[in-house]
C-alpha cells in the first residue's frame, strides 16, 4: 500500500470524476444515449460534480478513521476479550501506551508532511501550521477547549 | 437560469444554514452539549433545503418527477457534507494528530519528543476516553474491573474491524501486513 494513502486515493477519485463527466459529454455530443440520461446544461454537470465531490469527501474521511486505531475501539475490544473475567483497570492502562496510541499518530504527522525534525525539535511545516490554524480558529469560535 | 445554480448550490447552502446555527445554538443554548448543537444544525440545514428546493421547484414549475429527483440528489449532497462536518468537528474534539499538532504550533521553537508526550500522552487520552465510555454507559466498572455495557458497542466495534479488514486488510496499525 501507497505510504501516503489518502493523497492516492483521492487522486483515484479526482481522476475518476474528469474521466465520468469527459465521457457524459462526449455522449451528449455524439448522441449516442439511446435511454441514458445525459446532462443538458453546464449547471447539471456542476450538480453531478458535487454529488460525487461530497460522496468521495464523506468516504475519503471514513476512510480515513478506519484505517488508525481508535483508543475507544481498542479499550472496547481489550474489555471484549477479557469476556466474563473482566479486565482489570491497570492492566488495561498499560495495554494503552505511548507506544500505541501515541507514536504511530506522530508518525503520520511526519509521513504527511505535518511537521519536521530540527536538530532535537519538532516543528510545523506550512501544512501542519494551516491545519492547527484551521482547528484552532473553528474550536475558538466554538468555545472549545483543545481537544484530544 | 439564475434558479438553475441556486438549484445546483442548494446543499451547500443547507451546510452553510447547519454550521451557523450549531455554532451559536452551542454558544448561546446553555447545557445544550456538542453532539446536540450538531443534531440541531444538521435538521435546520435539511429543513433549509428542503425549502429552497420547494420554492425553486414551484417558481419554475417542474413537475413532480424533476421536484423528487433534485430534491433526494440534494438530500445525499447535504447528508454527506453533514457526515463531513461533523467529523470536522469531531476530529477538533478527539484526533490524536490534531492536538499534536497544537502542542507544536503552540511552542515558538518546537518540541522534542519528550517535551510533546509531557504535554499529551496516553494516561491523559487513557482518561479522557475511559471516563467518556464509562459515562455513556459503553463499558461498566464492577469491583475495579471494566465489562461491556452495551452491546451495542460491541456490535459497532465489531462492523468497524470488519471495515478495517475489508479496506485495509488488518484488525488494527499493531499488526504486521
Amino acid at each position: 500500500m501507497p505510504r501516503r494513502q489518502t493523497k492516492r486515493l483521492l487522486q483515484i477519485l479526482l481522476a475518476t470524476l474528469i474521466a465520468g463527466l469527459v465521457s457524459l459529454w462526449v455522449i451528449s455530443k455524439f448522441s449516442i444515449t439511446y435511454s441514458l440520461y445525459v446532462p443538458n446544461n453546464f449547471s447539471e454537470y456542476l450538480h453531478i460534480a458535487l454529488f460525487f465531490i461530497s460522496l468521495t469527501l464523506a468516504y475519503m474521511i471514513t476512510y480515513s478513521a478506519i484505517e488508525v486505531d481508535s483508543p475507544s475501539l481498542l479499550m472496547i475490544m481489550a474489555i471484549t476479550e477479557a469476556g466474563l473475567e473482566g479486565l482489570d483497570k491497570k492492566e488495561l492502562e498499560q495495554k494503552m501506551s505511548d507506544e500505541i496510541l501515541i507514536k504511530p499518530r506522530f508518525e503520520d504527522i511526519i509521513i504527511h508532511r505535518m511537521s519536521y525534525l530540527e536538530g532535537h525539535k519538532y516543528k510545523l511545516t506550512r501544512k501542519g501550521s494551516f491545519i492547527a490554524k484551521i482547528f484552532i480558529f473553528y474550536r475558538k469560535i466554538l468555545n472549545l477547549g483543545k481537544g484530544g | 437560469m439564475l434558479l438553475n445554480y441556486l438549484q445546483v448550490i442548494n446543499s451547500v447552502i443547507g451546510l452553510i444554514v447547519n454550521m451557523l446555527v450549531q455554532v451559536i445554538s452551542l454558544r448561546y443554548i446553555s447545557n445544550l452539549g456538542l453532539l446536540k448543537s450538531v443534531y440541531v444544525g444538521a435538521v435546520t440545514g435539511l429543513v433549509s433545503v428542503c425549502t429552497v428546493e420547494t420554492y425553486i421547484s414551484m417558481s419554475m414549475f417542474q413537475s413532480l418527477n424533476k421536484f423528487s429527483a433534485t430534491l433526494i440528489a440534494n438530500f445525499i449532497i447535504y447528508m454527506s457534507l453533514c457526515y463531513c462536518y461533523f467529523h470536522f468537528i469531531n476530529l477538533g474534539e478527539t484526533a490524536r494528530r490534531i492536538r499534536i499538532l497544537r502542542e507544536i504550533y503552540d511552542s515558538e521553537e518546537g518540541l522534542s519528543m519528550t517535551e510533546i508526550l509531557e504535554r499529551y500522552n496516553a494516561k491523559e487520552i487513557f482518561e479522557k476516553r475511559i471516563n467518556r465510555l464509562l459515562n455513556n454507559g459503553q463499558i461498566v466498572d464492577k469491583n475495579g474491573k471494566y465489562y461491556i455495557g452495551n452491546p451495542v458497542m460491541l456490535l459497532i466495534a465489531k462492523v468497524i474491524v470488519t471495515m478495517k479488514i475489508f479496506l485495509i486488510g488488518k484488525k488494527c496499525e499493531c499488526e504486521c501486513e
